[in-house]
């Protein structure tokens, strides 16, 4: 299947400097996000420290690389492809990256960051995610949320204290169970999905969630099919409802590029609309 | 960051930030600062920002919200106020900075602080989870009643008679990757889909249009148990199998 894709980030209209940090690995089809935290510009640091190493662990070839301590626990007799189990990998490389970072310079304490990263390999997306960064894949009209928010409010949703409308509303929004960086080991959700053609896979910071509805979002990504320019479409609106934080977002489109007896009918009916 | 502090006889019972939204008191679980007490109405008053002011505001209540010692609708706050409402009171502390009003178009100095994203340390997340357990347990994720989502083919051609949801993602369709594989000429690949979020289940469309009980769905729809779901010529039933 034949990938395009595209990606943006901006400051927004409240605050003054970007801590999100997005990465878009062409020849591997790797996309990864991440929103950092912390004071005066750690946030930044933490947030394109998570992404560098998840980015170079993963096109790093060769698999015994491992030159760091990081116990790579999780139990590696299991069901996973060797893509999501390698990127589950440059998570916890990540986490330990920043965490050791944040060690040594008593400046960096408290930073930390999300991470969604998305890996297509063939047919199947693999995903590795902590945090409140989202990933969702558009398929048939229909939004589908593939990443579960670490996040008190999300938590208690799960446990049915609050209603999402709640959960939308509260006050405590911000506040993370999980993030890398705040501890020497972290637990990744994985995930892998079987793609389809036409299929769209959206990667976005809370910046975008936050502004902007999913109903809005399945529209825009329908209605504007090529990924940079939905991206920007995304952004621009999450900016027009307040821009209240950075937003970031990676649209990836999975094209149809069979060949079937009547494509030189299609390709001619698209040539005239 | 001005707070509230919800006090009952000198002990402190919940604290909350005030940002930019209102924050509610009153009886009912939905407030932002319940207070449970037949003396409280189920939405008793509120409090906010205007402008720079912070504003207590009196909704209708049976007994009255009191600023110090006085009734009042509506009134300014300052540090150091105390609002009674029954036996509780809550203490004003505004000490810190307020929260700046958004400036459109123009960027600030600074994000208001409750926009800052922080991380629990683990004890502290484990009381607040505690603490939020204790508030009681509605969820079908609960944990002790976990049950399993199944959906249980009633009629039509499927390969199995029942499907246990285990994925994010659940594709009802032909496609090879389909969970609910459908057999038969013309099944549409993806005839529906159903993912799981954070409150539940739900049914999206595919390339067909899912009736749940009877009803034609416009958009996901949370599937409760006993759901009747009809798509693509099957029938299945949603349910919570323990």
């Amino acid at each position: 299947m034949q990938i395009v894709s595209g990606g943006v980030t901006d400051v927004g209209r409240v605050r003054t400097n970007n801590e999100d940090s997005f990465r878009i690995l062409e020849p591997l089809n790797l996309f990864i996000l991440s929103d950092g935290m912390g004071g005066e510009a750690h946030g930044e640091i933490a947030s394109s420290m998570a992404v560098e190493t998840v980015a170079k662990y993963c096109s790093d070839q060769d698999e015994g690389t491992d030159e760091t301590g990081v116990t790579l626990h999780g139990n590696e007799s299991d069901h996973w492809a060797p893509e999501t189990k390698r990127l589950r990998n440059a998570v916890y490389q990540a986490n330990f990256n920043i965490y050791q970072s944040a060690q040594k310079h008593p400046e960096q304490r408290g930073m930390g960051a999300t991470l969604t990263a998305g890996w297509i390999n063939g047919a199947k997306l693999s995903i590795a995610h902590v945090g409140d960064s989202r990933a969702y894949l558009l398929r048939t009209g229909s939004l589908q949320q593939l990443t579960n928010d670490h996040s008190l409010v999300a938590e208690q949703v799960r446990r049915g204290i609050l209603t999402p409308q709640q959960a939308e509303e509260s006050e405590m929004q911000s506040v993370l169970l999980r993030a890398l960086g705040a501890h020497p080991e972290v637990d990744v959700d994985i995930e892998e999905v079987d793609l389809m053609p036409r299929d769209v896979v959206l990667f976005c910071s809370d910046g975008l969630t936050r502004m902007v509805t999913e109903p809005e979002i399945a529209g825009s990504l329908q209605a504007e099919t090529v990924p940079m320019a939905a991206a920007q479409k995304l952004v621009d609106l999450a900016n027009e409802r307040g821009g209240l934080d950075n937003v970031t977002v990676i649209v990836a489109r999975l094209e149809d590029e069979s060949k079937g007896w009547f494509s030189w009918l299609r390709r001619d009916s698209g040539k005239k609309a | 960051m001005a707070k509230l502090s919800l006090m009952f006889e000198n002990k402190l019972m919940k604290e909350v930030p005030i940002g930019t939204r209102p924050i509610t008191i009153g009886r009912s679980p939905d407030n932002d600062l319940p207070v449970d007490n037949l003396a409280v109405s189920n939405h008793h008053a509120r409090v906010y920002y205007e402008g720079s002011r912070l504003v207590v505001e009196d909704l209708d209540s049976l007994n009255g919200t009191f600023v110090n010692d006085l009734r009042v609708e509506r009134a300014t706050l300052h540090d150091g106020d105390s609002i009674w409402i029954g036996k509780h009171h809550i203490k004003v502390d505004a000490t810190a900075d307020s929260v700046l009003p958004f400036e459109s178009g123009g960027r600030k100095a600074a994000a208001p602080k409750i926009n800052e994203t922080m991380v629990l340390d683990t004890k502290v997340r484990r009381d607040m989870l505690q603490q939020a357990a204790a508030m009681g347990e509605r969820s079908q994720f609960s944990p002790g009643r976990l049950k399993m989502p199944t959906l249980v083919v009633l009629s039509g051609r499927v390969d199995q008679k029942e499907f246990v949801l285990t994925n994010k993602l659940t594709v009802i369709g032909s496609s090879p990757m389909a969970t609910v594989r459908l057999r038969g000429w013309f099944k549409p690949k993806v005839a529906a889909q159903i993912n799981q979020r954070d409150d539940g289940y739900y049914l999206g469309t595919g390339s067909k249009i899912p009736h749940v009980n009877g009803n034609p769905i416009q958009g996901p729809v949370r599937l409760n148990d006993g759901d009747l779901i009809e798509v693509s010529g099957i029938r299945m039933n949603f349910i919570f199998r323990e």
